[in-house]
């Protein structure tokens, strides 16, 4: 079973997001703020990462940190980065920071799957 | 959404489980002290220990979080037929930083009924450096109130040399790290010996984590290492459960305790 840890700060997402990948078998630890994030990433091993990139108010970029840690604590790990203020200068941060994708929020969770599986099925 | 750290710090909220540390003496143990572990919130994401410390470190609220588990140790505790030596966890940082700890942690030990001398504090700590002179004091006041003190984890992380000398301690725990697999690595057995060495030279006694076979066992013993815990005797469990378990019908032994 494929461990996913998702990170988003709005809880009817974060539950929804949850239950959709759980029925999909995934194991789903779920985290609310960035330092929540970071320690669930210090000490369990996820093979993919779903990250909001405003985890307080409107603007504000803690996602884009959640990719820098994991990129340091384990860089194969695949991430995708969702965010309803996506701007060419944002993408391009959040794929230096490991990011194998972004995608605009809200995004259809069948889509979000298919993206998702795509790149666990591309890890080696 | 209610944030993590507000439902780690509701009343409750962090549970608290024990774990037998025993002595073996002529093929036989007893409960030689219990420590007590932390369990954050059940079915949040700092339910594991190491989260959950992960987290207040972030957090920048260690102290907090070790206070609460210090008060909920000692609540449990109390709930016990009878007390054994207990052994709690705090941070090198707590014990350098917070006001009065010493005054505030012993108030709280009375009001539970936990007398000092059944009290023991394991040292951990992840950075330093810290304020040592506080760091010192504290550990003097509680040690002249009759509480014993360890350094965890010995052997990884910042618990080593440094934090022996500055503690002086009364236990050696030893890192589960260097303790699985002794039986079969001359290099951990190496370790052990010295660290046995260290204590005898010392007047600590050192205390194995994370023993859980029988090679592990016999080469500890082999080495004068006979204070031990570990899932070959016993998980940690809730104090409930503790109460019930075969190792805690007799009474505790704390023979062999540094004074």
């Amino acid at each position: 079973m494929k461990q996913l840890l998702i990170v988003d700060n709005e809880e009817t997402i974060l539950f929804a997001l949850k239950r959709y990948f759980s029925k999909l078998r995934y194991r789903v630890d779920a985290a609310c703020e960035l330092e929540e994030a970071e320690a669930l990433v210090a000490h369990t091993r996820y093979d993919l990462v779903i990250a909001d990139l405003s985890l307080t108010s409107g603007g504000s970029t803690e996602g884009l940190e959640v990719l820098r840690f994991l990129r340091t604590r384990s860089p194969k790990t695949p991430a995708i980065l969702l965010t309803a203020f996506g701007t060419p200068a944002v993408e391009r941060e959040a794929r230096r920071r490991g990011a194998k994708a972004v995608l605009a929020k809200p995004q259809p969770l069948p889509e979000l799957a298919r993206v998702a599986n795509a790149l666990l099925e591309a890890q080696p | 959404m209610k944030r993590v750290l507000d439902r780690i710090q509701g009343p409750g909220a962090i549970r608290m489980e024990f774990q037998p540390i025993v002595k073996a003496s002529g093929g036989e143990v007893e409960l030689y002290a219990v420590e007590a572990l932390a369990r954050g919130p059940r079915g949040t994401s700092v339910e594991r220990p190491e989260v959950l410390f992960e987290y207040a470190r972030r957090k920048g609220v260690e102290s907090d979080i070790d206070l609460i588990c210090i008060t909920e140790a000692f609540e449990a505790y109390a709930q016990l037929p009878h007390q054994p030596l207990l052994s709690i966890n705090v941070h090198g940082s707590t014990l350098a930083s917070v006001d009065h700890f010493s005054d505030r942690i012993l108030s709280a030990a009375k009001a539970y009924g936990v007398a000092p001398e059944n009290l023991m504090f394991e040292v951990l700590e992840y950075r330093a450096p810290w304020a040592i002179e506080t760091f010192v004091s504290t550990l003097e006041m509680l040690r002249d109130a009759g509480v014993r003190i360890a350094v965890d984890d010995l052997g990884v992380g910042a618990s080593n040399y440094q934090m022996i000398v500055d503690c002086h301690p009364d236990y050696l725990k030893i890192d589960r790290h260097v303790v699985r697999g002794c039986g079969e690595d001359r290099w951990r057995r190496a370790v052990l010996e010295s660290i046995a060495t260290l204590g005898s030279s010392c007047g600590a006694v050192p205390v194995a984590e994370g023993v859980e076979t029988d090679a592990d066992l016999e080469t500890l013993l082999d080495l004068g290492i006979d204070t031990l815990q570990g899932w070959l005797f016993a998980h940690s469990m809730p104090p409930e459960e503790l109460a019930l378990h075969p190792l805690f019908s007799a009474k505790p032994s704390l023979k062999g305790q540094c004074s």
